[in-house]
């Protein structure tokens, strides 16, 4: 029996007391991946954010690896192994690639970036350039590149294929595909879902603030699309 | 020629006395959005390190770790209690520093009274340089600033915890989720700041008269460059010192001090206007 | 409102015994601190209402005294006192008027920089003062200064300080409770919002300056007869900071407020500060706890208690009837909203890409598109929120480009943000209030009551709609997040602009509160002569309110239409199914 590396359970919250989020519960085992997507305004981005402690929670749990979290400072999450790219404000625009890459850690090595750097060479070749000047798919690499690295055992991404080319695309699924074999665990918020298909062992649809389906991968594109009014 | 030189020397001078004071407030106000009205009484600190330690009768240079150590202290404890509840709520910041401002000059008076003191000259005497005699002190204090002002910048621009401010700067939420305490940073560079302040208030007490209220006018200078140079680089500030130094200077010799004054008052409602983004705009 | 007045007159009673009950040596002493008590009656009007804190205030005072000073070091008669006095109003008004119109211009929220340059102009005035001899008697000052006709410095005068005190409790409270009062309070809770309900803040904070230094100078008139002396610490920096702390703690919320603090810490404490060296010490303690955990001061424990046994303070405006109809306002008669090829650009980043479009006629136009779309941009951009790069908005013929704020609704545009704007600590009344006065209220009316008995049919129906609102005397801040987005509706369209935009009016709405919501923008859509944009997520919002839609993908328009045609469009499919198939 594999282990739950994140336990949400009925977490409520939003912005001021706006409860964008209501009760919303979800488990992500070890070693698995498990897709959020929805349309605009659903709060996938705010569900995210509850987790992560960049909002409080009105109500609910948020548990890494049976430890409560959701009283901590949102700074130590890192410490104890959550990686977390958001949605905007991606990268730091005044600093270099580089220097996004290696300000949190003691050493300015890049070696931990070696199989990354094979995958988007385009990166390598930026490493002096401010990150602002990269395009918005350019920085959304640089952001899952970072996330990915990280000596973290689960990684949360909001919408890492916004802006980002398809080939692109495909080769971050592929690394998510590898990390997953190494035990960490994804939570991934997208609106591709074919980008979700490829790695997802579970996919939730969320809908007014809610959770409406949730179904297990591969295949559950048809599903999820006729769930999604335009 | 001589009186151009003289008077380039001056401009230099001023400048950099007016940035090194300045710079506290960058810090402190540019990065961490506390308009810290307190700023000026840091610098009196500073200057009265100086005086205590000539009645003590110790050698002039212990002036210099007294003022960082009395504003660091002191800085702490003011951001422990009352500042860290308060980053970025601009207006906030200013009440309760001004009447912290209240508290430490009160403080000072019932201490010291309210007698001018004054510090003796360390290094007195002229210096013959571009063909004038200039007080060899504030030649020191000139290379002092360079230097000061060039550690800093390799240190903001290339050293990590340089580095991290600035990410925490730009981009407080991501900073925290790569796992950036911005707690403890905020408080480091608020007590460095701080602690700027003071530093100059030592460097400048032989050449000042020490009372009191004194900060008033370092806190109003220092903030006006602020306004003109922008928040936020270290190019502004220098960029900010010069114009607003440079102002005072030619007016002041033209007519008096207060028109000088005046004309700094002036030159930041332009800059004001000139700006219609507001001039808390960071970089 | 009764209650009020009784604590007034018996302070006033105190006020006029207090010479038989002491002497007439300490009624001398306590005038001058009835005097800086003025003072601060100005600087709460600027610092509790409106929310700017002057920090020089003692500026005005001394130019007030200045002026006073020196024409009373001549023999005068009644005739050329009067003229002395509207100077020394007149002259520090005009100044404070100038300064606040300088320094307010165009930004919100420049508290801070308005705080540090009155802080310098007080400097400047001293140091003027000091170095200007020829009028000022420098650093000695003016002296030989004599007292007002028949009139007695250490007699009679107490008793004009004391009429002169109740002269600007009085005018400054009819201005508190004037419409304009309202507008300055509403200026401190959400100064945006009031840009939005068509109102030129700076004007209102510059206004607001300009009589607290009028009044400022007045007291200054009395203080050169009073003293017989005039010194440059009467502008100085000093004075200015005292008098802060004394309204601070005072009370900065009411009249009286300030004018206890000066009495009680200066005009009491003056023996102690002699006596006791450590007591200014212990008052810049005060003040810090003030400031950061008691805000109103004495005046505001007084009012708790008050409210605590039971009296209300309620404003004349709050309590007044609805009964005559609002003005008509004018209205526009074609509706064309036009973008050509506005771009706008933010660093590396393209916010609006040529966005080109054409809306006419009346009806409700959907806004949609994926986050970064630019929906909320677009709409900054012609609200004057956000500056164009190049390209023409227009509306109804007229260019919106270099349009302020607080401009649009003239233009009859009104808006609504996405996340409820109100001013929380006003009443549902008076934030109603505010959105009937737009494009209604005329200058001359800022000062009469008559606004406050407006009432409108569209009111009225607002009123069936969301029955809370009419709870006059609730506080705005009290209500659950669905009541303030419609309150925030209410406000939006009482002003019947042509234009109304709503950004997601449904946003942290409950399932019936959003069916509310709908019927009362459908209804309002028929019955009105307005144009409606309303941007949306929630496609049932869309489905059941647009009559019109248009997609926005990338800050360019990529189609316009029907509902219909927009979901059988291929390139909006595309845009929300996301990726590639």
């Amino acid at each position: 029996m594999t282990e739950k590396a994140l336990e949400v359970d009925n977490v409520s919250g939003g912005y001021g007391d706006l409860k964008v989020v209501k009760e919303i519960s979800l488990d992500v085992y070890e070693g698995s991946a498990n897709g959020v997507t929805g349309r605009n305004g659903v709060g996938k981005t705010t569900f995210l954010k509850l987790i992560c402690g960049a909002l409080p929670l009105l109500g609910g749990h948020v548990r890494l690896s049976g430890r409560i979290i959701n009283r901590l400072p949102s700074h130590s999450l890192f410490q104890l192994g959550i990686s977390y790219a958001p949605q905007e404000s991606i990268v730091f625009d005044g600093l270099t690639v580089q220097e996004n890459l290696t300000l949190h850690y003691s050493s300015s090595n890049l070696d931990r970036y070696t199989y990354v750097f094979k995958r988007f060479p385009r990166l390598k070749d930026r490493l002096q350039q401010k990150a602002g000047t990269l395009s918005g798919g350019e920085k959304k690499l640089l952001s899952f590149s970072r996330a990915v690295s990280e000596p973290t055992k689960l990684v949360i991404l909001d919408e890492p294929t916004e802006g980002v080319q398809s080939d692109n695309i495909i080769l971050m699924a592929q690394v998510i595909n590898e990390e997953k074999v190494k035990g960490r665990s994804f939570l991934i918020v997208d609106q591709n879902i074919t980008f979700l298909e490829a790695f997802s062992d579970r996919v939730h649809l969320f809908d007014h603030g809610e959770q409406t389906y949730h179904t297990d991968g591969p295949n559950f594109r048809n599903d999820i699309e006729k769930r999604i009014l335009i | 020629m001589e009186a151009f030189a003289t008077f380039l020397l001056n401009f230099v001078y001023v400048s950099a006395i007016l940035a090194l004071v300045a710079l506290g407030l960058a810090m402190v106000f540019g990065l961490l959005g506390v308009m810290n009205m307190a700023h000026g009484e840091f610098v009196m600190l500073g200057a009265y390190s100086a005086y205590v330690v000539q009645t003590a009768q110790i050698s002039f240079f212990w002036a210099i770790p007294l003022a960082i150590f009395v504003s660091a202290i002191l800085g702490f404890l003011i951001e422990w209690s009352v500042i860290r509840h308060l980053y970025n709520r601009t207006f906030d910041t200013l009440l309760a520093t001004w009447g912290l401002a209240i508290l430490i000059r009160k403080g000072v008076e019932v201490v010291f009274t309210r007698d001018y003191k004054s510090v003796n000259q360390v290094v007195p005497g002229t210096v013959e340089i571009f063909g004038v005699n200039y007080p060899a002190y504030r030649l020191i204090l000139i290379s002092i600033i360079i230097g000061i002002f060039v550690v800093l910048l390799l240190w903001y621009q290339r050293s990590k915890v340089g580095l991290r401010v600035r990410a925490m700067v730009q981009n407080p939420g991501l900073a925290a989720a790569i796992g950036i305490d911005i707690a403890i940073l905020s408080r480091v560079t608020f007590v460095i700041g701080v602690s700027t302040a003071g530093l100059a208030g030592a460097l400048l007490a032989p050449l000042v008269r020490v009372e009191p209220y004194i900060g008033l006018d370092y806190l109003l200078s220092s903030f006006f460059i602020l306004v003109v140079g922008g928040l936020g680089s270290i190019e502004g500030l220098l960029i900010g010192s010069t114009i607003i130094g440079g102002t005072d200077a030619v007016i002041s010799t033209i007519f008096d001090k207060t028109a000088g004054y005046m004309s700094v008052l002036i030159i930041s409602i332009l800059f004001l206007w000139l700006r219609p983004d507001g001039i808390f705009y960071r970089r | 409102m009764a209650f009020s007045i009784v604590v007034k007159l018996s302070l006033l009673s105190l006020l006029i015994a207090f010479p038989f009950v002491t002497n007439s040596y300490s009624a001398y002493q306590l005038g001058l601190y009835l005097l800086y008590g003025i003072v601060g009656q100005g600087i709460a009007l600027c610092w509790g209402k409106g929310g700017f804190l002057p920090l020089g205030q003692a500026l005005f005072f001394g130019i007030g005294a200045y002026i006073s000073g020196l024409m009373l070091q001549n023999d005068v008669g009644w005739g050329l006192v009067i003229v002395t006095l509207f100077l020394a109003i007149v002259i520090p008004f005009l100044l404070a008027g100038v300064v606040g119109v300088l320094v307010f211009n165009r930004q919100i929220g420049s508290g801070p920089y308005f705080s540090l340059i009155t802080l310098a102009l007080a400097l400047v005035g001293f140091q003027l003062a000091n170095s200007q001899v020829w009028l000022t008697g420098g650093f000695n000052g003016l002296t030989g200064i004599n007292g007002l006709p028949n009139i007695d410095s250490f007699g009679s005068l107490y008793f004009v300080i004391v009429g002169a005190l109740v002269l600007t409790t009085i005018i400054l409270s009819k201005i508190m409770g004037s419409p304009f009062g309202l507008l300055l309070e509403a200026v401190r809770e959400n100064e945006e919002r009031l840009q939005f309900l068509g109102n030129n803040t700076s004007w209102i904070k510059a206004a607001a300056f300009a009589v607290s230094g009028g009044i400022a100078g007045l007291a200054g008139a009395f203080f050169a007869p009073h003293q017989g002396i005039v010194t440059p610490q009467v502008l100085g920096f000093i004075l200015s900071a005292e008098l802060v702390i004394w309204t601070a703690v005072g009370g900065r919320f009411g009249l009286l407020g300030p004018v206890i603090g000066a009495v009680l810490i200066g005009f009491l404490a003056s023996g102690l500060r002699d006596a006791f060296v450590y007591w200014e010490v212990i008052v810049a303690f005060v003040f810090i706890l003030v400031v950061l955990r008691l805000p109103g001061g004495i005046g505001g424990i007084g009012v708790h208690l008050s409210r605590k046994i039971g009296l209300n303070f309620h404003s004349y405006g709050e309590i007044s009837e609805r009964s005559r109809s609002v003005p008509e306002v004018d209205k526009i008669i074609t509706r064309e909203l036009k973008f050509e090829e506005v771009t706008i650009t933010r660093g590396s980043v393209v916010i609006l890409d040529k966005l080109s479009f054409k809306i006419e006629g009346l009806g409700i136009q959907c806004l949609i598109g994926p986050n970064g779309a630019g929906k909320t941009s677009a709409l900054n951009a012609l609200t004057g929120k956000l500056e164009v790069d190049s390209g023409e908005i227009s509306w109804c013929g007229r260019s919106l480009n270099n349009v302020r704020p607080f401009q649009t609704l003239s233009l009859g545009i009104g808006r609504k943000f996405q996340v409820p704007s109100i001013f929380p600590n006003l009443t549902i009344r008076q934030n109603i209030d505010l959105s009937l006065w737009v494009n209604r209220l005329k200058r001359n009316q800022l000062l009469s009551m008559v606004p406050y008995t407006w009432k409108s049919d569209l009111l009225e129906k607002l009123e069936e709609v969301f029955p809370f609102i009419s709870d006059k005397s609730l506080i705005a801040g009290s209500l659950s997040v669905g009541e303030r987005q419609m309150l925030d509706f209410t406000m939006t369209v009482l002003s019947e602009p042509s234009l109304v935009l709503l950004d997601e009016p449904c946003a942290g709405l409950s399932k019936a509160e959003t069916e509310t919501m709908i019927k009362a923008i459908a209804d309002l859509s028929k019955s009105s002569k307005s144009m409606f944009i309303i941007v949306e997520h929630d496609m049932q919002v869309v489905e059941l309110l647009s009559d019109n839609v248009l997609v926005m993908h990338q800050g360019k328009l990529i189609a316009q239409g029907s509902l219909a045609e927009i979901r059988s469009n291929k390139d909006v499919q595309r845009v929300y199914a996301g990726g590639t198939k």
